[in-house]
């Protein structure tokens, strides 16, 4: 192309570049106008008025009510039991389905598809029919006991109304989301990343320790962000299964608020709750920020 | 030092690697050389024990080490990818291997620095892997091989990612460096001017065999096989019927005594020179290549010739030349069976030594 074919090429595509990214700006912005208006309306409104509603006292502005929940025993009791609750489930299911990554991505065949789609199952049952089937499993006269008894167990005490309970329901209905995050994070470890561990000398251990649980440490904090924060704020299951007392904040707030008619308490442990889902979902967020950034 | 005894591997039917044998002695440099998907990787995967062969025997130092794990075997492999661990530094990934072999601290600070300095990479040491260039990563990974002290360095295409000039300079830093530790390497390359730059001997595969295994001139002025003759630089190759202890090669009668059929006739374009009795041929193409000047030709079956002359020889395009070889190579079947030679191009059975 001559120097001037060359200039005048320049010249029509470089206004047309610009008008191009112009456009395609505001149609950028024309996409995301309609969920941030629905996020800032329907959400964040709603819940700085709510938080605005937790300090305003009748005659002032205070803490009172926190002060009350932190100070009462069951409030904390029920915190306490969620908190863990949600932190054993969600660090049970990331490293069950972490194995179960571990073996799609390293194995090959038809008994590893059955797995994955095994795997995956549990994400289209929804926790109320998971909840009835653990019953049905688990519960007086379920499956579970019939069949103990067929070998001579009578002894049996069911659990669904214990912590295993929804522990049990918790860790089956999170396996599926780790399981897709973990294998798309194992995919990014290279085979020759592990291969040179091998030659090199290391045992699978060894690999699995300084290799693969470090080169995918970003799916694991994204995975369990997202277990966790699903289980605190789950109502389902434990209002199905587990004790009555102390119970999972998901339940204690809708009778707070439905049986006790007190919707300032509701609100003041909703608050609690958003809080520390705020400090995981920001650990969350700034764990993808960050790997945009490597990405970048 | 390794050798390679029958080494057959088949993938899901496939046959990758066909009864593979060759022996290696201790500081050579050998290279596996041969067209994609020809199981020179794989061989070489075999080797190292992170492909489990169906048959045969790999005996490092006259000891059996087929049924040996990866991990135990005394190689240490360099990827293509180089392969290092992006979560740490250059020096953990270097110091990797000593650490598994439960070194102390202080040691293996000692042997990372000195690895890195023999690669020139001594100031790299706290950098991460995605701070490094193509050729200082590659470096890392030839240092994390080194620092093991493995008894074979294996080397899977580890500069094919890499640039021309580059690859050219890591390829003599290599050679230096493997001349210096007398380290024995096998070096996996489908580039067969990395393969004659680089190796003491080469072993040319092909649709999973061992064509041929021989210094890189011996390949090139020797090959035993059609595949080989045909791989390895460029070669006019005329398809001829020998009659009456003749074969006609490009319209001209030479003297071939071996038994009348088919044959290949191959000839190499520098062993081409301008003849009075020689075949004719149309220059179709000049093209100066600075050092030599390569002529494409035609004859007038509509044969195409490439001809390697000194730039005063070259003819100009449209130029009507005759041209007689030097040496002529016959195939049949594949194999080598003799060659004609000059000045009489009397047929000489059987491969030359």
């Amino acid at each position: 192309m001559s120097d001037l074919a060359q200039m005048s090429a320049g010249a029509v595509r470089g206004p047309a570049k610009r008008t191009g990214h112009g456009t395609q700006a505001m149609a950028g912005l024309a996409l995301v106008a309609l969920p941030m208006a629905m996020l800032l309306g329907l959400i964040l409104w709603p819940t700085m008025r709510m938080i605005g509603a937790t300090v305003t006292l009748e005659d002032r502005i205070g803490a009172d009510r926190y002060v009350a929940f932190f100070g009462d025993a069951y409030s904390m009791a029920n915190l306490r039991f969620t908190l863990e609750m949600s932190l054993i489930s969600a660090l049970t299911a990331l490293a069950l389905s972490f194995g179960i990554a571990l073996y799609l991505r390293f194995s090959a065949g038809r008994i590893a598809t059955m797995i994955h789609a095994l795997s995956l199952f549990p994400l289209f049952v929804p926790s109320i029919i998971i909840s009835y089937a653990l019953v049905r499993f688990l519960g007086p006269n379920g499956l579970f006991q019939l069949l103990l008894e067929q070998i001579g167990i009578t002894q049996y005490r069911t659990p669904y109304l214990t912590p295993v309970g929804p522990f049990l329901a918790f860790v089956w209905e999170n396996l599926p989301l780790p399981v897709l995050v973990l294998s798309a994070g194992l995919t990014q470890v290279s085979d020759h990343a592990v291969e040179a561990a091998r030659d090199l000398g290391a045992r699978p251990l060894r690999i699995l320790w300084e290799i693969l649980l470090p080169q995918t440490r970003r799916s694991l904090l994204i995975a369990f962000a997202l277990i966790f924060l699903g289980i605190l704020g789950a109502y389902t299951v434990p209002y199905m299964l587990g004790p009555a007392a102390p119970e999972m904040m998901g339940v204690y707030m809708q009778r707070t608020l439905g049986n006790l008619q007190d919707p300032d308490s509701a609100q003041v442990q909703a608050v609690v709750l958003m809080a520390i889902a705020s400090v995981v979902g920001g650990f969350y967020i700034a764990t993808m920020l960050k790997s945009q950034g490597a990405e970048r | 030092m390794l050798d390679i005894d029958t080494i057959t591997k088949t993938f899901a039917g496939a046959p990758a690697v066909r009864e593979a044998t060759f022996t290696v002695q201790r500081g050579e440099l050998v290279c596996l050389l041969g067209p994609s998907g020809c199981g020179k990787s794989t061989l070489l995967r075999v080797i190292s024990g992170l492909t489990d062969a169906d048959s045969g025997q790999i005996r490092i130092e006259g000891a059996d080490v087929t049924a040996m794990q990866a991990n135990r075997r005394p190689t240490a492999m360099v990827f293509q990818s180089h392969a290092l661990w992006s979560h740490m530094t250059v020096a953990q990934n270097v110091g990797f291997g000593l650490r598994v072999r439960g070194m102390p601290r202080a040691q293996i600070a000692a042997k990372i620095a000195d690895v890195l300095d023999l690669v020139g990479l001594s100031s790299f040491g706290k950098r991460l892997p995605a701070e490094l260039s193509g050729g200082q990563a590659q470096r890392v990974a030839l240092a994390r091989c080194l620092v093991v002290e493995p008894k074979i360095l294996l080397m899977d295409e580890p500069f094919s990612a890499l640039d021309a000039h580059l690859r050219k300079a890591l390829r003599e830093e290599l050679k230096a460096l493997q001349r210096r530790s007398g380290l024995t390497t096998i070096f996996v390359t489908h580039d067969q001017e990395e393969a004659m730059e680089l190796a003491d001997r080469i072993v040319v595969m092909q649709a999973g065999r061992v064509e041929q295994f021989g210094p890189p001139g011996r390949l090139y002025r020797q090959p035993q096989t059609l595949a080989v003759a045909q791989f390895i630089g460029v070669m006019n190759t005329c398809t001829t019927a020998i009659q009456d202890g003749m074969a006609r090669w490009y319209g001209v009668d030479v003297r071939a005594a071996m038994p009348p059929g088919e044959a290949v006739v191959l000839c190499r374009p520098e062993d081409l020179y301008l003849d009075p009795n020689g075949a004719a041929a149309t220059v179709t193409r000049v093209i100066d290549l600075g050092p030599v000047t390569k002529v494409n030709l035609i004859t007038p079956e509509g044969d195409l010739l490439t001809w390697t002359c000194a730039r005063d020889l070259a003819p100009v395009q449209g130029a009507l030349v005759r041209l007689m070889a030097r040496h002529l190579h016959v195939f049949r079947g594949g194999n080598l069976v003799g060659r004609i030679e000059q000045p009489d191009l009397v047929f000489q059975e059987g491969a030359m030594t």
